[in-house]
């Protein structure tokens, strides 16, 4: 109980701490639908703020989180223009399926894979799904774990603070 | 280990001061995983010593420019059931520092890494599933030029909280033909060639084992336009696991290919694939055991997240299978008739495992031994299966449909419909239960009752005679946004031979949400399951207690 | 530089294989086995094998034990413990029904958490306790030979005087070096030659031989009351049996609807019996010597 109480000290401590500066994207490549590498950090919105978000084909909420923003991502890039960057953690069972799926849902985001969990590890993403919003600098002003149904609307209050 | 941790918190407090201006900054998550152990007769569960099992774990991250460095702490006081008990005690296992510079990667210490598909090698963890085989040693990445990706690495692998005896090797190269040969194309190349191997010293007084065994991985993509190819072959050479017995050493060489092809456009999207495994699982010692395996060989069917699909899953046997698999995604447009007013969404799936041909082993006198159905080679045996035989042992076959459809602003449905038959002699490595053939109904339903709140009713139904028999289960969930979450499960095991087991497992879970932390607590029986990755499947006793699950990230 | 140090490292792993070309038996087949047949005391091993009648890779084990016996000779001591839902008998099915289960190989098993992580699994004169000491048949070799480089502070001689059904086991621990410590004395009695149904990989084998089944355990005390030793001190054990009493022990603990027994753990053949003694350290679990000597010798 002892080593758990300290643990959880010393994160909130970390925590705290680490609000005072924010996170920027780590350098970690993934790979396009395509099969090419890209390095994370080299993504770009011209400033404008940019939803990143880890899903995978075999999760439910993550894919209802995607589907359910897709209906009305037009309306958000208008008021907006956030980019969603949707990167999926399907190891080599399900790799094949991405885009494939990704097509047949109809999504205009910018989809990565990232096969083996480098970029998912190196960001602090346990469970799927995960969200981060991304300011004007590309820091890490916000992050949400998990998904149910209405969660957009919170995710939406986000950005269009970062875009006022 | 401790004064590890609290040197490294004292030094990384002091260069929090230090980094404000430089940007260097901190980043970790944070898990943790209780359950309590009561006794439950009537489900066979037993009651752990300790009452309460535990499982946390903590990462903690430091980038500064290019370089970044960062440990994990992992605790088990003791382990969950789930998980193996090799993981006892508290510990820093995992302790890593990159640095980059003009291109060259250099990661000393602990790191994970996969080569192709994974097929000869793949170190990755999966804490959800009690995997984690990662590196130690040194790792190089370099891009000499546009488009041409190298990696080599050394070091030996993880099992548990210790190394496995073997040093491994490999090394990577992948070329994007297009970029680095710089041709503008409709068509997209892209290949890679990889390498593994393991030394281990032959210590075997009777046989003359490989010391070095290798393995190697070409593979292949392709795309042009709406199509899309991708391939891998794999060889590993003579592998014995050093065995006393003449029987028991295989000189064979292994292989697995992996095969697939899909065509997608919008609201349209279809692949097959097909893999061949024969002999081709590599491991970082000799020992067949399987917490040495280093390679992956991904199971050729679908994930699925509706627990009666999942009641009997599916496992690679890396020894030898043939395997296809086909999906269908396809929207029906809004606005017509099968779509109706938001469109209709199908996805088809159909996978089918069959083992390779069956042949004879045979020992010194010419006797028959024992069936085998994968390739064999010692003094006096040379056997290699033939590509493809229509006779093959079915081990697992799975045809399933799924529908799902937004029926007005409130309400959200998904059927499904799947039929699967499961080899549990050989899947699960027992006797006598021959083949479970299943059918199953799903209902998925989601009503909207006002902004924010959600209910979701799920009913699904399993009907089978081998086996435990048919289930049923029902889940009621209800989420508010962003917040909170109340779910009550139950499965029933209604269709059981055995009156006594025709039992009712009940579980209730409710959670709260809010940005990057989590909090679950749950309560309940769960049945004794299977969880089956890469091929290798742990039996999870049934239980009954309480749960309580944390995790943040900052 | 980049360039190089990548490419050097290239090279330098692709050219590290090794291919062996049949044939792999090596030519005289192995080592020569220590001579115990004089008087001297040697270190001997012996190995745990858990297993049951169900369990398809099992045999793969039993025959691994045999194969290292082959090759090393009397310092290999073998000993089949039957446990886990593997080992539990079938009723009304005509095959599998008889009850190998000892009351003391499923303590063993429950203290030693072996077939939690699955069957078979064995020791290896009990070493790497707490944590490493479950090791697969392919890892048995290894701590075979790094067992039998140990320097032994015990010797074991055991005299039978048994005439059918009654009769004396003395087993005789005599001292070689001064030693301090915990160190306790199991004698057990074991039965090989039993043919009955065994689950060969997908065969289902009627007629398999079962060896080295652990029927009894004797006496599990400690050595002495003193916890220091000198050398040539020699200390008796005299233990006398009654094999028909043991033997309904078991089918009495196979009665025991608790565990599902079938009572059809009887008809023992003392002309296939043998006792094994061993002698281990109580605060490590290690055994630091073993001896194995026929019932009917």
């Amino acid at each position: 109980m002892k080593k758990i109480f300290s643990t959880i000290a010393a994160i909130a401590i970390f925590a705290t701490l680490s609000t005072a500066q924010n996170r920027t994207l780590p350098s970690v490549d993934v790979k396009t639908l395509e099969g090419s590498n890209i390095n994370i950090n080299t993504i770009e919105n011209d400033g404008n703020p940019i939803v990143i978000s880890f899903w995978a084909t075999w999760c439910k909420p993550c894919k209802k989180e995607l589907n359910n923003i897709a209906e009305v991502y037009e309306d958000w890039q208008d008021e907006t223009n956030v980019k969603l960057i949707a990167i999926s953690i399907d190891n080599a069972r399900s790799m094949a399926k991405v885009a494939p799926y990704v097509n047949a849902s109809d999504w205009d985001y910018e989809v990565y894979i990232d096969p083996n969990g480098d970029l998912k590890r190196a960001m602090g993403v346990s469970t799927v799904p995960h969200t981060f919003l991304l300011n004007s600098k590309k820091e890490i002003v916000w992050q949400h774990k998990g998904y149910v149904d209405g969660d957009e609307d919170e995710l939406l209050e986000q950005i269009e603070k970062l875009a006022k | 280990m401790k004064k590890i941790a609290i040197l490294f918190t004292a030094l990384s407090f002091s260069i929090l001061g230090f980094s404000q201006e430089n940007n260097g900054e901190f980043h970790g998550d944070f898990d943790l995983s209780m359950q309590s152990y009561q006794e439950d007769k009537l489900i066979g569960a037993e009651p752990a010593d300790e009452i309460i099992l535990n499982n946390a774990y903590l990462n903690i991250n430091y980038t500064k420019g290019n370089f970044s460095a960062g440990m994990r702490y992992e605790s088990y006081l003791n382990a969950l059931l789930d998980f193996d008990d090799d993981y006892k005690g508290n510990g820093i296992p995992f302790r890593y520092a990159t640095y980059t510079i003009d291109g060259l990667e250099v990661t000393v210490g602990n790191y994970y890494e996969q080569i192709g598909s994974g097929l000869i090698f793949r170190s990755y963890e999966n804490k959800g599933l009690g995997v984690d085989n990662a590196m130690d040693g040194i790792r190089l990445k370099y891009s000499p030029a546009k488009g041409v990706y190298l990696k080599s690495f050394i070091g030996k692998n993880r099992t548990y909280f210790t190394y496995a005896d073997g040093i491994i090797r490999g090394a990577d190269a992948e070329i994007d033909l297009n970029t680095a040969l710089n041709f503008e194309s409709k068509t997209k190349i892209i290949i890679g060639q990889g390498f593994v191997s393991r030394f281990q010293a032959d210590n075997n007084p009777k046989f003359n084992l490989p010391q070095n065994v290798a393995a190697y991985a070409s593979r292949l993509n392709v795309i042009n336009g709406r199509w899309s190819y991708s391939g891998e072959y794999a060889i590993k050479l003579n592998d014995p696991i050093g065995s006393l017995t003449a029987e028991g050493n295989n000189y064979a060489n292994g292989n697995a290919l992996m095969s697939s092809l899909s065509y997608s456009k919008r609201g349209f999207g279809i692949i097959a694939e097909m893999h061949r495994v024969d002999h081709m699982q590599f491991r970082s010692e000799r020992a067949q055991e399987k917490q040495y395996i280093i390679n992956y060989i991904p199971t050729l069917t679908k994930q699925h997240t509706y627990s009666l699909l999942a009641l009997y899953p599916c496992a690679t046997q890396s020894e030898g299978e043939f395997g296809t698999q086909i999906d269908v995604f396809y929207k029906i447009k809004k606005g017509s008739l099968l779509g109706g007013k938001y469109g209709t969404k199908i996805s088809f799936n159909f996978s089918s495992i069959r083992s390779l041909q069956k042949g004879i082993k045979y020992d010194v006198n010419g006797n028959e031994v024992t069936e085998i159905s994968s390739s064999f080679k010692n003094d006096y045996n040379d056997f290699t299966p033939k590509f493809f035989s229509k006779n093959g042992e079915l081990f697992f076959n799975d045809i399933n449909l799924e529908v799902y459809k937004k029926i007005n602003k409130k309400v959200k449905a998904t059927g499904v419909l799947a039929k699967q038959s499961y080899n549990k002699d050989v899947l699960e490595g027992k006797t006598n239960y021959g083949i479970v053939n299943s059918t199953i109904a799903i209902a998925d339903i989601s009503y909207k009752v006002k902004k924010g709140h959600t209910v979701r009713v799920e009913l699904q139904e399993l009907l089978a005679d081998g086996g435990d028999g048919s289930w049923s289960m029902g889940l009621i969930e209800y989420t508010v946004s962003p917040h909170w979450f109340f779910a009550v499960q139950d499965m029933y095991n209604w269709g059981n031979h055995d009156i006594e087991k025709q039992l009712h497992y009940v579980n209730i879970n409710c959670g709260f949400l809010s940005g990057s932390n989590r909090f679950a607590i749950g309560y309940g029986k769960k049945r004794a399951g299977i969880f089956c990755v890469g091929g290798v499947c742990k039996e999870v006793p049934s239980s009954n207690g309480f749960s309580l699950t944390i995790s943040s990230s900052f | 530089m980049k360039n190089v140090i990548t490419l050097f490292s290239f090279i330098l792993f692709i050219t590290s294989c090794d291919v062996v070309e049949g044939p792999y038996l090596i030519d005289n087949g192995g080592i020569t086995p220590v001579d115990t047949s004089s008087n001297t005391y040697v270190k001997k091993v012996l190995i745990e094998d858990f297993t049951g009648h169900t369990c398809p890779n099992c045999p793969a084990a039993a025959r691994e034990l045999e194969a290292i016996h082959d090759v090393y000779g009397n310092q290999i001591i073998g000993m089949a413990l039957h446990v886990s839902g593997f080992a539990e008998p079938w009723t009304g099915a005509g095959k599998y029904e008889y009850d190998f289960r000892t009351e003391w190989g499923t303590e063993w098993d429950e203290f030693f958490d072996i077939s939690n992580a699955g069957l078979p699994r064995g020791m290896v004169n009990r070493t790497g306790y707490p944590n490493e000491h479950r090791l697969g048949k392919n890892e048995w070799l290894s701590a075979v030979i790094t067992e039998l480089e140990k320097e032994i502070d015990f010797g074991i001689s055991i005299t039978c005087d048994v005439n059918g059904n009654e009769g004396t086991i003395t087993v005789n621990t005599e001292l070689i070096n001064d030693i301090v410590g915990d160190y306790n004395l199991v004698v057990c009695l074991t039965e090989s030659h039993i043919i009955d149904w065994q689950k060969d990989g997908q065969t289902d084998n009627e007629f398999y031989e079962h060896n080295h089944v652990l029927r009894t355990v004797l006496s599990d005390e400690s050595l002495s009351s003193s916890s220091s030793y000198t050398s040539g001190d020699i200390i008796a054990e005299p233990i006398a049996i009654n094999l028909t009493t043991l033997e309904q022990y078991n089918i009495d603990y196979s009665a025991n609807t608790a565990i599902n027994g079938s009572v059809n753990a009887g008809g023992w053949n003392d002309e296939n019996m043998s006792v094994i003694a061993y002698i281990y350290d109580n605060t490590t679990q290690e055994i630091v010597q073993v001896e194995e000597v026929y019932l009917n010798e």
